[in-house]
C-alpha cells in the first residue's frame, strides 16, 4: 500500500516541475491526434523507448552510481525471447515479455554476483566485456538465427493486440506510453523505497553505507536487476515494433552507450533526467542522421557532433542538464 | 599427431608475433593508467590514427611505410598531448563517471571524423620492402616479413619505454607521480607536465603499433573497438600500470587468438567433423573478452599489477 502511495507522491518537486510535466503528458497523449509526419511518429516512439531504457539505467547508474555500459545484452535477451517464442511456438507478446524479463533478470543475477565485486573503471569495462561475449555467442548460435537474426512472422489480421502487430504506429505509441507512465511511477516509488535510499547512501560513500549495516553487494545486485527488467521489457517491445532483430542492433556496444548517455545527458540520479536526455538526444539523432546521412561525404557527422557533445558535458557539467537546472535554482535560493 | 604438433608450433610462433604487437598496443594504455588512473576508451582510435598516419604519409613522402614510423609516433604524441590539454585535464575535476564518458565521447568523435574523411572502405599498405615477402622457416611454417618486423620493432619500442621510465630522470618523475601524486608535487615535480608526458608517450607508442599493424592488418574507421578491448584485456591480465605485465600478457593474448587452428588439428586427429571448428574461429575474440572478465573477477590486480 505504501509503495503505491510512494509511486504517486510527487510532493517533493516544486510546482513548476509538475506543471511542465503535466503539459508534457498532455502533449504526449494528444500527439497522435496532432498533424505529424510518420517520421515524427517513429521519432516519438524512439523517444519513449529510450526514456524507458534511460530510466532503467538510472537506477543502477544514477541512484547507485555504478557506470554500467553493458545494458544492451539485456535488450537483446528481451528482444530475442519475444522473437524466438513468437517464431517457434507462436507465443503472444504479453506472455513472452514477462518471460523475457524473467530470463534477463535471472541472467543479471548470475552476471551481477561476480561483476559487483568490481568498482569504477573495472566495473564499467567488465560490463562491456560481458555484453560483447553474449553478442558474439548470439552471432554464432543457429537457434536464434545467428548474425542474420530473426524475422517475426506477419499474422495478417491487423490490429492484433495479442501479438502486438499493427499497421498504424499510434497503437504502438499508446502501448509504449502506458509502459512509460507505469515505468515512471515505479521509479518514483523506487526513489522513496528502502532500496532507493540505500543506493544513494552507497553512491555517497560505500564504506559508510557498509558500516550502517547496508549489504552493499546485494543492494547493487538488486538495483541491477531492476534496471535489467526495464531494459528487457523495452527490448521485447522493440522486437515486435521492428519485426526484425539481429545481434548488431539489439546488443551492440553503441546501444549500451546510448542508453547510458540518455541518463547522463539529462542528469543521472534524478527522476526527470533520462526523459530530458532522451527528449534532446533522440530527435537530434534521428533528424540530424536523416538530414546529414543523405548528403554524400557527410556520413558520420551526426556522430561527430554527438561525440563532441558528450565530451563537452563530461568536462563542463557531469551532472547533465538537470544538474544545470538545480545549480540555477540553488543560486536563486541562495540570493 | 605430427599435424597437431605442427599446428601447435605454428600457433605459438604466430601468437608470439601477433602478441608482441598487441603488447605494444596495450603499453600506452597501461602507462596512462599507471600515472593517472584514467582509462582511455579512445585508445583503439589512437591506434587507428597511427594506422592512417603511416598509410597516408608513405606514398606522400615517397618512402617505405616502415620509415614513416617516427612520423606516426609524432602524430600519436601530438594527439595525446592535445587530448590531455583539451579534454582529460577538465575531466579530472569531475567524478569517475565523467572520465568514462568523456573518453567515450572522444572515441565516437575520432572514429566518425575518420569515417567522414577517409570513408568506410578498409585500406592496407600495398607497397613496401616488407610487403609480400616471407621466410620459410620449416616444413609448412612461413613467417611474413611484415609480422616479423612488427614484432621486432615492438620489442625495440618496449625496450625504449623501459629505458625511458627506468633509467632517466623524466621516467623517475613519471614513476613518482604514479606512486603518490601529492608527494611528487611536494618534491617539485610538475605533475601537470608529467601527465601530459604520459599521454604523449601513450599516444606515441600506440600510434607506432598502428604503423606496424597497418602493414598486414587493413584499417577502417571501426578498427578501434576490437583493439581497445584487446588492450583492456591485456592490461587487465598483466596488471593495470605494469609495463612488464603488458608485454607478457600481450604475448599470452596473441597466442589465445591464434589458438583455433590447434583446435581444428585436434578435431581432425580424433576424426571429428572439422566444420565444427568454424564456430571456434569466429569466437576467438570472445575468448579474449571472457578472459578479461574472469581475470577481473578472480585476480583484479592481474599478473604483475601493483595498483588496486
Amino acid at each position: 500500500m505504501e509503495a503505491i502511495r510512494n509511486a504517486f507522491d510527487f510532493s517533493d518537486f516544486p510546482r513548476l516541475d509538475m506543471t511542465v510535466a503535466g503539459a508534457a503528458l498532455v502533449f504526449l497523449l494528444a500527439f497522435p491526434a496532432l498533424p505529424h509526419s510518420s517520421f515524427a511518429m517513429a521519432t516519438m516512439i524512439q523517444f519513449l523507448m529510450f526514456s524507458l531504457y534511460g530510466m532503467g539505467w538510472n537506477t543502477i547508474g544514477g541512484y547507485a552510481g555504478q557506470v554500467d555500459l553493458g545494458k544492451a545484452q539485456y535488450v537483446g535477451i528481451g528482444a530475442y525471447t519475444t522473437a524466438v517464442m513468437m517464431v517457434r511456438w507462436d507465443v503472444p507478446f504479453w506472455v513472452s515479455m514477462p518471460v523475457g524479463m524473467a530470463l534477463a533478470v535471472g541472467w543479471s543475477f548470475i552476471i551481477g554476483y561476480p561483476l559487483f565485486k568490481l568498482k569504477g573503471h573495472y566495473f564499467a569495462i567488465a560490463t562491456i566485456a560481458t555484453s560483447l561475449v553474449l553478442k558474439d555467442l548470439f552471432e554464432v548460435w543457429d537457434f536464434v538465427g545467428g548474425a542474420k537474426g530473426l524475422e517475426l512472422p506477419l499474422r495478417g489480421n491487423f490490429p492484433d493486440f495479442l501479438y502486438l502487430q499493427f499497421r498504424e504506429d499510434y497503437y504502438y505509441f499508446y502501448i509504449l506510453l502506458a509502459m512509460f507512465l507505469a515505468g515512471l511511477l515505479f521509479i518514483n516509488g523506487f526513489r522513496h523505497s528502502r532500496l532507493g535510499y540505500q543506493l544513494r547512501a552507497i553512491k555517497d560513500n560505500e564504506d559508510v553505507a557498509r558500516s550502517l549495516g547496508i549489504n552493499v553487494h546485494w543492494c547493487k545486485i538488486k538495483a541491477y536487476a531492476v534496471a535489467t527488467a526495464y531494459v528487457a521489457m523495452v527490448g521485447s517491445f522493440h522486437a515486435c515494433y521492428n519485426f526484425n532483430i539481429e545481434p548488431e542492433d539489439t546488443m551492440s556496444l553503441d546501444l549500451s552507450v546510448l542508453i547510458a548517455m540518455m541518463a547522463m545527458l539529462g542528469g543521472a540520479g534524478s527522476l526527470w533526467g533520462p526523459i530530458i536526455g532522451a527528449s534532446i538526444l533522440v530527435p537530434m539523432r534521428s533528424y540530424l542522421g536523416s538530414w546529414l546521412g543523405g548528403q554524400a561525404g557527410l556520413a558520420g557527422l551526426d556522430l561527430v557532433i554527438y561525440g563532441a557533445i558528450i565530451m563537452l558535458i563530461a568536462a563542463v557539467q557531469p551532472r547533465g542538464v538537470w544538474g544545470m537546472v538545480e545549480a540555477v535554482r540553488g543560486r536563486r535560493r541562495g540570493v | 599427431m605430427e599435424a597437431l604438433f605442427l599446428a601447435m608450433f605454428k600457433a605459438l610462433v604466430a601468437g608470439l608475433l601477433m602478441g608482441l604487437v598487441f603488447a605494444l598496443v596495450a603499453l600506452g594504455l597501461t602507462i596512462i593508467f599507471g600515472v593517472m588512473d584514467v582509462v582511455n576508451f579512445a585508445h583503439g582510435e589512437f591506434l587507428m590514427v597511427g594506422m592512417y598516419a603511416t598509410l597516408l604519409t608513405a606514398p606522400l613522402l615517397g618512402v617505405d611505410p616502415v620509415l614513416t614510423l617516427p612520423f606516426s609516433a609524432l602524430v600519436g604524441a601530438g594527439l595525446g598531448v592535445l587530448c590531455y590539454h583539451g579534454l582529460i585535464r577538465h575531466l579530472l575535476r569531475g567524478p569517475t563517471i565523467a572520465q568514462l564518458f568523456g573518453t567515450f565521447g572522444l572515441m565516437l568523435f575520432l572514429r566518425n571524423l575518420a569515417l567522414m574523411i577517409m570513408g568506410s572502405e578498409p585500406m592496407i599498405v600495398h607497397q613496401g620492402i616488407l610487403v609480400g615477402k616471407s621466410f620459410v622457416v620449416g616444413p609448412g611454417i612461413v613467417l611474413g616479413a611484415t609480422k616479423l618486423a612488427a614484432a621486432a620493432l615492438s620489442l625495440g619500442a618496449f625496450w625504449g619505454a623501459w629505458w625511458l621510465i627506468d633509467r632517466t630522470k623524466t621516467g623517475k618523475a613519471l614513476t613518482a607521480t604514479s606512486l603518490d601524486k601529492e608527494a611528487a608535487m611536494y618534491m617539485g615535480i610538475s605533475t601537470e607536465r608529467v601527465n601530459a608526458l604520459a599521454w604523449a608517450l601513450g599516444g606515441a607508442s600506440v600510434a607506432v603499433a598502428g604503423g606496424l599493424l597497418v602493414n598486414f592488418w587493413p584499417v577502417d574507421p571501426n578498427v578501434g573497438l576490437l583493439f581497445t578491448m584487446i588492450a583492456f584485456a591485456t592490461v587487465a591480465l598483466g596488471g593495470f600500470g605494469s609495463i612488464k605485465g603488458a608485454l607478457v600478457a600481450g604475448v599470452l593474448i596473441g597466442m589465445i587468438v591464434q589458438a583455433p587452428p590447434v583446435w581444428d588439428a585436434m578435431l581432425r586427429l580424433v576424426g571429428s567433423d572439422a566444420a565444427e571448428g568454424f564456430t571456434i574461429h569466429s569466437l576467438k575474440y570472445t575468448f579474449v573478452y571472457l578472459i578479461y572478465f574472469l581475470i577481473m573477477v578472480v585476480r583484479p590486480q592481474g599478473l604483475f599489477g601493483w595498483k588496486q
